[in-house]
């Protein structure tokens, strides 16, 4: 299967934005065309041959290769086919993907999945902080969609988030799901303080104890029957939820009533 | 008055009211204080956490509700502690949100220097108090990419010109250390440890002393400034305007589209 695959030269002193670095904008053009794509290093443009080694064309299987943690919006608004990247990633990971998949087999930067709507990221390694948040002074973050983080996540994870579900397989920086709409965070390693805070809706799963705010309250102890469907959804990704009521009872609190919200906490107690 | 501090200061004797809190639990009370004043429950054995009892705090929103016109004034301890912006965030909701019930507004107590002139000249020109890049040759706002101390410590930045601050004194030390590492211009009439680790430092004018200019007080009110003295320096607007002409004079390696942001400084 024909791909796209790029290689960075060499890292940039400064902040590189690549928002052209997509399989959406890559994938109708011939290689001439790849290499002539336009990139923005501080205040001048340069085209995309300077900074990376291309290699294919005309394909929505896109390969990235090198340090790219000075590489900011890779994959932006993307709809359609694969991003893989080999190295950590720039801020602005996938932010307002509508569909496809990222890969990445190495750390990312800030604002993964910022105001996504679709599609599917997984990063192996940590990723920054506001994964899948809204940006400053939006209303409303990620839409849909599924962000995996395998490592640690910082701080504001799901700002304002609507829709989609964001798991962390590492501890969770301060206001994890601050302000959430709506959707899910699994925390599977438990997170800092201050999770939930201003949640209105929406659901945040730990397979910790978490050191909650005053303003949420403790409800009760059961199985929630969603979760037998979600935990099978999120057994396709690779995660797996306990839900069997013999190994263990899930906490509820619910709040914040500071907002005040109808979100929930659900922390698991093994027995 | 109702002073809240996590020390007795001397303000206390000027208070009516004296609020010990623990460091670290801005967030906490304010996020109770934002519960009570919907006369929502809060948890009270968490709320011995933040150092107060819940009747205090319940006594403190009655007084607020109570007032014909509060004001919430705040300092930089506010956003130095665990939370930073956030802490700043949930004064202003609460400020806010107190609005339902008397009028109530929130004011930053600015520390040295014209900083609300520098927010509010920032905001008037282009719609952003501070953290703005103008790389693409309009405004785009995100503290936390473009925050000037965020773009040192990250190391995002290869020239820096400082103006009227002294970062080397303030800054954490990742940052200084870039900006000993980068090319650093420095405008300033003293020197400063910004100036010494400085590639370049230009001696300017005092303002308000030996150079006019504007200060803007605190409720954001300009007031112009005479200068008492004469200096033999030229003033920070002089040294700057002199560096823009002399950055016109170069060849231009501007893309098409961005010569109008150049013209219309």
């Amino acid at each position: 299967m024909s791909q796209v695959t790029l290689r960075l030269k060499q890292t940039p002193d400064v902040p590189l934005e690549a928002e052209n670095i997509t399989p959406d904008v890559l994938s109708d053009l011939p290689h001439d065309e790849i290499r002539a794509l336009k990139l923005q290093l501080g205040k001048r443009t340069f085209r995309i041959d300077e900074f990376f080694e291309v290699e294919g064309e005309r394909s929505d299987q896109v390969e990235l290769h090198g340090d790219l943690k000075r590489v900011k919006w890779l994959g932006r608004g993307m709809t359609r086919g694969r991003l893989v990247v080999h190295g950590d990633t720039g801020m602005h990971l996938g932010a307002l993907m509508k569909g496809g998949e990222i890969d990445v087999h190495g750390s990312a930067g800030d604002w993964v999945g910022a105001e996504m709507k679709g599609g599917l990221i997984h990063v192996r390694g940590d990723a920054g902080g506001q994964v899948g948040a809204a940006y400053r002074g939006a209303t409303v973050g990620m839409k849909n969609g599924t962000i995996l983080i395998d490592g640690c996540a910082g701080l504001e994870t799901g700002m304002r988030m609507k829709k989609g579900t964001i798991v962390v397989g590492g501890v969770v920086k301060d206001f994890g799901g601050l302000q959430m709409k709506g959707g899910n965070i699994v925390m599977l390693s438990g997170a800092e303080i201050r999770t939930g805070a201003w949640m209105v809706r929406g659901t945040i799963i730990s397979m910790l104890p978490l050191k909650l705010l005053p303003t949420f309250r403790y409800s009760c102890d059961y199985n929630p029957g969603f979760l037998t469907l979600f935990a099978r959804q999120l057994n396709r990704l690779g995660v797996s939820l306990p839900v069997s009521a013999a190994a263990g009872v899930y906490q509820l609190f619910s709040g914040d009533c500071s907002v005040p919200g109808k979100g929930e906490i659900l922390v698991w107690q093994p027995h | 008055m109702v002073l809240v501090d996590i020390r007795e200061t001397k303000s206390v004797k000027a208070s009516d009211i004296f609020l010990q809190i623990r460091p670290g639990k801005d967030f906490e009370v304010i996020t109770i204080l934002r519960a009570l004043v919907k006369e929502q429950p809060v948890d009270e054995s968490q709320v011995q956490e933040t150092g107060l009892t819940l009747e205090q705090l319940q006594d403190f929103v009655d007084r607020m509700k109570k007032a014909k016109f509060g004001v919430f004034f705040f300092g930089m301890g506010l956003s130095m502690t665990r939370g930073k912006h956030m802490n700043s965030a949930a004064l202003l909701t609460l400020a806010a949100e107190l609005n339902a019930f008397t009028k109530f507004v929130a004011m930053p107590m600015r520390g040295h220097g014209n900083v609300t002139g520098a927010d509010v000249i920032m905001r008037w020109q282009t719609g952003y108090p501070f953290a703005i890049q103008f790389g693409r040759g309009y405004p785009r706002y995100n503290p936390g990419e473009f925050s000037t101390v965020d773009l040192l410590v990250r190391g995002d930045v290869d020239a820096a010109l400082i103006l009227g601050a002294d970062p080397g004194a303030t800054m954490p030390q990742p940052a200084i250390d870039h900006l000993a590492r980068i090319p650093t211009i420095c405008l300033d009439p003293k020197v400063t440890h910004t100036s010494r680790l400085s590639r370049v430092h230009i001696t300017t004018a005092a303002t308000g002393i030996s150079a006019p200019g504007t200060g803007y007080r605190m409720d954001e009110v300009p007031l112009p400034l005479r200068p008492a003295l004469k200096s033999p320096y030229p003033t920070d607007e002089q040294v700057v305007r002199r560096i823009h002409e002399a950055v016109l004079k170069k060849p231009d390696w501007l893309q098409q589209g961005n010569r109008m942001a150049l013209n219309q400084v």
